[in-house]
């Protein structure tokens, strides 16, 4: 086999590597917790050895996408070996082959997953050290990753969709990680519920687009004409799966799994699968898809950032602001740039995840705190933890000349060649974001400890440290225009509105991180409630959408539920089976009548039927 | 007449005498151990009559046939006299007097059973059924200490006896209205019958020699004797009867019609009667089947809704309708002595019948549960087990056969009511395995101690676990033999 027959079948051994070790954990290794936690750690850890390689040797060429093994899964109406494609005779043509995708976007996309999910798992060690389900927890942790990678070398839609529900059922293992804690399953199953709204819409999609096209190959469905409606409904996916307005309510919930399940699926990986998605099938949308994608990106990153503001957990705070990094991406997408979308993915996957794994070593550190105002002067006790949470909260802000300023940047210049509406929400979100994170820090690790635990607390160990450091490495150093990622992307650059956009988004987050540090300086409780009255009150009770979803559900739903079940138990329990059920037990009592256990009533029985019988055939 | 044609009978019942013989000299706590002998000389002897089919041998001259036809039922009867006697053997305990000659009348039945399937004349048949019926009166009163035991051996004397009158009552009418006895001259002579009382008097003598039949096979209205006489025989006799003397009725009752009364097949009446019965045989077994918590008296009425399911197939009188029969009856054996072997188990450590005691079963002991579990659902038709194979054999004669005849989608149509609410009593004997929670007044829970099986019985079951998936599984090999059985069987005339 050559050199180059080997390398395309690198990308499936990566895509196979977590399966494998996923199963021998759930069903082998569960008693043997350092063995699990050796071969799920191992498993990506050599998909993002293969990773690396891959991205090196391969970089941006584009030539050849396909990769080995390839085999028809499903076909309907053609021979094996017949072409994939549709004829011109119609749609009865059908085939669905199984194949990893290897092209420059599921190359990064790789890296992306397995860096993180190395460094998540590696700090998982020691985070989940004393969890009882230490074995199961690295067991559904190597099916997510699976499951992720399955969705980033997917060929075909149908082959998304069914790794795109995969991960949806990771997720929720995760979630529920801790299950016996009320909170934790509700959650879960509120994350189940909320992104199979939006799956369905995502099958319909698919569906639809292979009726117009008769085909769900990604590479085929990019180079024909598609519906808005079709673009619309796979668009849908995205809403549910990175939590976009208005099926964002499940992600700050999905806080209740533990922390490093929070840094990887619901900050850098699974979250991202949606923006993932819109890039791989970008050519599909048109134009009015494509304005609706931005508005819903725009009012998802607008609302979050609000909500953001006003809340205490900590892991909620960046929940929020992960809501609306997210709706960034999706403006971004929406405005004609998938490559800047693809760009602040990245970054935020470094940035994200190293502050949700320097949320995860603080909590760790004050004994499972995650009240922001119970913390405080953090700083003297954890010094190189708090370092690099803050090198990742300035990313995030878009401080200039870190990963995130750069990012941050080419979405507010794609904003700002599409729509100047648009642009100015991207301006405003640019400094709430600033102005969130500096009242996060400031309160968390500066000032004074207010409770014992703060005061307590102790440096985390280096196996958590490590993680922190790398990822913070990658935070400063990921944008800047050398280390090339921008040119990876083929990111273009228009002049007058990349200046616009520099100095916007500069001001912005000054802007935020002034005001934050004005208000939140030496503060022992939030001034802002008195400041602002009703409208703080919103932002910290989520603008109500909670309550709002559950006063409808309790109208439409509940009231169908009830009215559907007085029908089941009373119509068709009652009346239909109940009723049968009672006719046929009541016959068979009558019938046993005639086994009286009497002999001569049997034997005067048997001879009438006798004669019955005699007397109907004869006469 | 040719003695190696019949060496299967001659071997049963040298078989028989020599275990009476072989006890005078065994010591009292080896009587037992003789089934194993006995079983193996059976299959011996089974083996041995093979040899003599093989070459070739044909009709004897007496009203005995060795053909395809009887040699299927032979091999049916020596499996399960076979499995009856091993089961017989792990019930030895309760057996007071005397095991051997248990095992004798087994043999002697067998024998009896035997003549049946190759019974080509009156006589014969009459004999046949005699053979069988008077050694099942001895074997089903044989727990004599058991005042239950006894009262079945009378009802069933008595009312044995009444359905013997009928038959050679109806026997002398079609001697006297054909002046034949063999099959072949019955038909021959009722062919030329053109004498309306004559005709009369020979059609009112078959369906009084059926009668006698159905009162074997357990239709209604033939039926009432079951659940009485299955409940008081010992398990193992209650086995053989619902296995054996069952099978025998429908193998004599396909000669009778096949051979004997070409003249009547055409009829619409006949039909119309097979359906009727058919219909209300499987209604009636399954709707008294419901709520009934004697194992054994339920086993019973769903040896009643099989019979049923066997007149389904005789309806069609065809050779698919034949071929389905004697599936079904290949496949209801293992599921019958699977569920039997178990409730006997079971009963003994008891001493109780009631269905609560299968309680924790699937812990006391997993093979019996598990094999009950198969031979039930087996019995009530699901796939992929045998007895779906077989149900679906028959209805699927029956289904084909509608455009013959018009009353046959009412059958089918009962037949699959029948089907449901056999579902329900059947899945009642499953849940009591898994969930029950013991009899609803008792004090203490339900035992969940180790239930150990006696060795015979556990190779009865696994015998029957290989047969209840296997034949579900492969069913080809079988439906073939059995469709080479009934070939031309009625499509000759």
């Amino acid at each position: 086999m050559s050199k180059e027959q080997i390398i395309r079948f690198l990308p499936t051994i990566v895509l196979l590597l977590p399966l494998i070790s996923a199963a021998l954990i759930l069903l082998f290794t569960q008693r043997y917790r350092k063995l699990s936690a050796g071969l799920s750690t191992g498993a990506v850890a050599i998909g993002l050895g293969i990773s690396i390689f891959l991205f090196a040797s391969q970089g941006t060429d584009n030539s050849e996408a396909g990769s080995d093994p390839k085999f028809t899964w499903l076909s309907i109406g053609l021979a094996q070996n017949d072409s994939p494609l549709p004829t011109a005779s119609g749609q009865e043509n059908f085939a669905l082959d199984i194949q990893s995708l290897n092209d420059p976007l599921s190359r990064l996309m790789l890296l992306i997953v397995t860096f993180i999910g190395t460094l998540v798992h590696v700090f998982s060690l020691v985070y989940m050290r004393k969890d009882k389900g230490f074995s199961r927890y690295f067991g559904a942790l190597s099916f997510f990753v699976f499951s992720m990678l399955g969705i980033v070398l997917s060929s075909n839609l149908v082959m998304m969709f069914i790794f795109w529900e995969l991960v949806g059922v990771s997720s929720y293992l995760l979630i529920s990680h801790w299950f016996e804690k009320p909170a934790a399953a509700d959650a879960g199953k509120k994350a189940f519920v909320t992104n199979r709204i939006g799956d369905v819409g995502f099958l319909l999609g698919i569906i639809l687009i292979w009726q117009q096209t008769s085909s769900v190959n990604i590479a085929y469905i990019n180079s024909v004409e598609i519906s808005t409606l079709a673009g619309l409904l796979i668009f849908c996916g995205a809403i549910g799966k990175s939590a976009q307005f208005p099926l964002h309510v499940w992600l700050p919930d999905a806080m209740e799994g533990p922390t490093p399940v929070s840094a990887l699926i619901h900050a850098a990986t699974m979250v991202a699968a949606g923006v993932y998605m819109l890039c791989r099938v970008f050519p599909i949308f048109t134009d009015v898809a494509l304005v609706t994608i931005a508005w819903i990106g725009a009012i998802t990153a607008l609302l979050a950032a609000l909500m953001a503001i006003q809340q205490n957990d900590i892991k909620r705070i960046l929940a929020y602001s992960t809501l609306s990094q997210l709706g960034y991406m999706v403006m971004a997408v929406g405005c004609g740039g998938a490559e800047a979308a693809m760009f602040h993915l990245t970054t935020h996957a470094a940035f994200k995840a190293l502050l949700f794994l320097g949320a995860g070593a603080v909590i760790y550190a004050c004994h499972h705190e995650q009240d922001i105002w119970n913390m405080g002067g953090l700083r003297h006790n954890l010094s190189r933890t708090s370092i690099t949470f803050i090198i990742g909260a300035l990313a995030l802000a878009g401080f200039p000349l870190l990963s995130g300023f750069f990012s941050k940047d080419a979405i507010l210049m794609q904003a700002h060649l599409s729509q100047k509406p648009l642009f100015i929400i991207g301006v405003i979100v640019a400094g709430l974001t600033a102005f969130y994170m500096m009242r996060c820090v400031l309160v968390a690790f500066f000032g004074k400890a207010r409770t014992d635990q703060a005061k307590e607390a102790h440096e985390v160990p280096g196996e958590m440290l490590l993680p922190l450091i790398i990822l913070a490495l990658f935070s400063v150093f990921l944008g800047a225009p050398q280390i090339g990622l921008a040119d990876f992307l083929n990111l273009k650059e228009v002049k007058a509105s990349h200046h616009a956009a520099m100095i916007w988004g500069t001001v912005a987050a000054a802007v935020g991180l002034i005001g934050g540090y004005m208000i939140y300086r030496n503060a022992d409780k939030d001034p802002l409630p008195a400041k602002l009255g009703a409208v703080s009150r919103w932002m910290r009770d989520r603008f109500y959408f909670d309550e709002l979803y559950a006063f409808l559900n309790h109208w439409t739903q509940e009231k169908l539920s009830f009215a559907s079940d007085w029908f089941d138990r009373w119509i068709i329990a009652g009346l239909g089976v109940k009723g049968t059920s009672g006719a046929v037990d009541v016959t068979g009592c009558l019938i046993r009548l005639f086994q009286s256990g009497n002999l001569q009533t049997y034997a005067l029985l048997t001879v009438i039927g006798l004669l019955g019988i005699l007397a109907w055939i004869l006469f | 007449m040719d003695l190696q044609l019949v060496s299967l009978e001659i071997g049963a019942c040298l078989l028989g005498i020599m275990v009476l013989l072989v006890d005078l000299w065994t010591p009292a706590e080896r009587k037992a151990q003789l089934g194993w002998w006995v079983a193996g000389g059976l299959v011996g002897v089974f083996c041995y009559s093979f040899t003599i089919f093989d070459q070739g041998t044909g009709t004897g001259a007496t009203g005995y046939v060795k053909d395809s036809l009887a040699v299927y039922f032979q091999g049916y009867f020596v499996l399960s006299a076979v499995l009856v006697v091993l089961l017989t053997q792990s019930y030895a305990a309760r057996i007071r007097s005397g095991i051997s000659e248990l095992y004798a009348f087994t043999c002697f039945a067998l024998a009896g059973m035997s003549f049946a399937a190759g019974a080509n004349s009156l006589v014969l048949l009459f004999v046949a059924v005699e053979l069988i019926t008077i050694t099942f009166y001895v074997l089903t009163s044989f727990e004599r200490h058991r005042l239950r035991s006894l009262e079945a051996g009378i009802k069933y004397l008595i009312l044995g006896a009444a359905s013997s009158a009928i038959m050679v009552f109806g026997i002398a009418l079609i001697y006297g209205s054909t002046g034949a006895l063999d099959f072949h001259g019955v038909a021959r002579a009722a062919n030329g019958l053109n004498d309306d009382s004559m005709m009369l008097l020979y059609q009112l003598g078959v369906l009084m020699t059926l009668g006698g039949l159905f009162f074997k096979l357990a239709a209604v209205p033939f039926q009432l004797w079951v659940p009485d006489v299955y409940q008081g025989a010992p398990t193992p006799v209650t086995t053989f009867l619902s296995t054996g003397s069952k099978a025998a009725g429908i193998v004599l009752i396909l000669r009778l019609l096949a051979d004997a009364c070409p003249p009547l097949l055409g009829e619409a009446w006949l039909r119309q009667l097979l359906a009727l019965m058919a219909a209300a045989t499987i209604l009636y077994g399954s709707l008294c089947a419901l709520r009934q918590r004697n194992l054994k008296r339920l086993l019973g009425y769903s040896s009643i809704a099989s019979a049923g399911f066997v007149l389904l197939g005789l309806v069609t009188l065809s050779d698919q309708g034949a071929q389905a029969v004697l599936f079904y009856l290949t496949a209801y054996v293992f599921g019958v002595v699977g569920a039997f072997t178990v409730i006997s188990v079971v009963s003994e450590e008891s001493s109780d019948e009631d269905i609560s005691t299968l309680a924790n079963l699937h812990q006391r002991s997993p093979l019996m549960a598990t094999v009950l579990t198969l031979s039930i659902i087996s019995l009530a038709g699901v796939p992929p087990l045998a007895g779906f194979m077989g149900k679906f054999a028959l209805l699927r004669a029956a289904i084909d056969s509608v455009a013959v005849h018009p009353v046959m989608p009412w059958v089918i149509g009962a037949a699959l009511v029948g089907v449901v609410i056999s579902f329900y009593y059947y899945f009642t004997v499953i849940r009591e395995i898994f969930w029950g929670k013991g009899r609803f007044w008792a004090e203490e829970a339900p035992s969940t101690e180790p239930l150990l099986c006696p060795r015979a019985a556990e190779v009865v079951l696994l015998t029957c676990l290989f047969g209840l998936i296997g034949l579900g599984l492969f069913p080809e090999p079988i439906l073939f033999i059995a469709g080479e059985a009934t070939e031309y069987l009625f499509s000759a005339n």
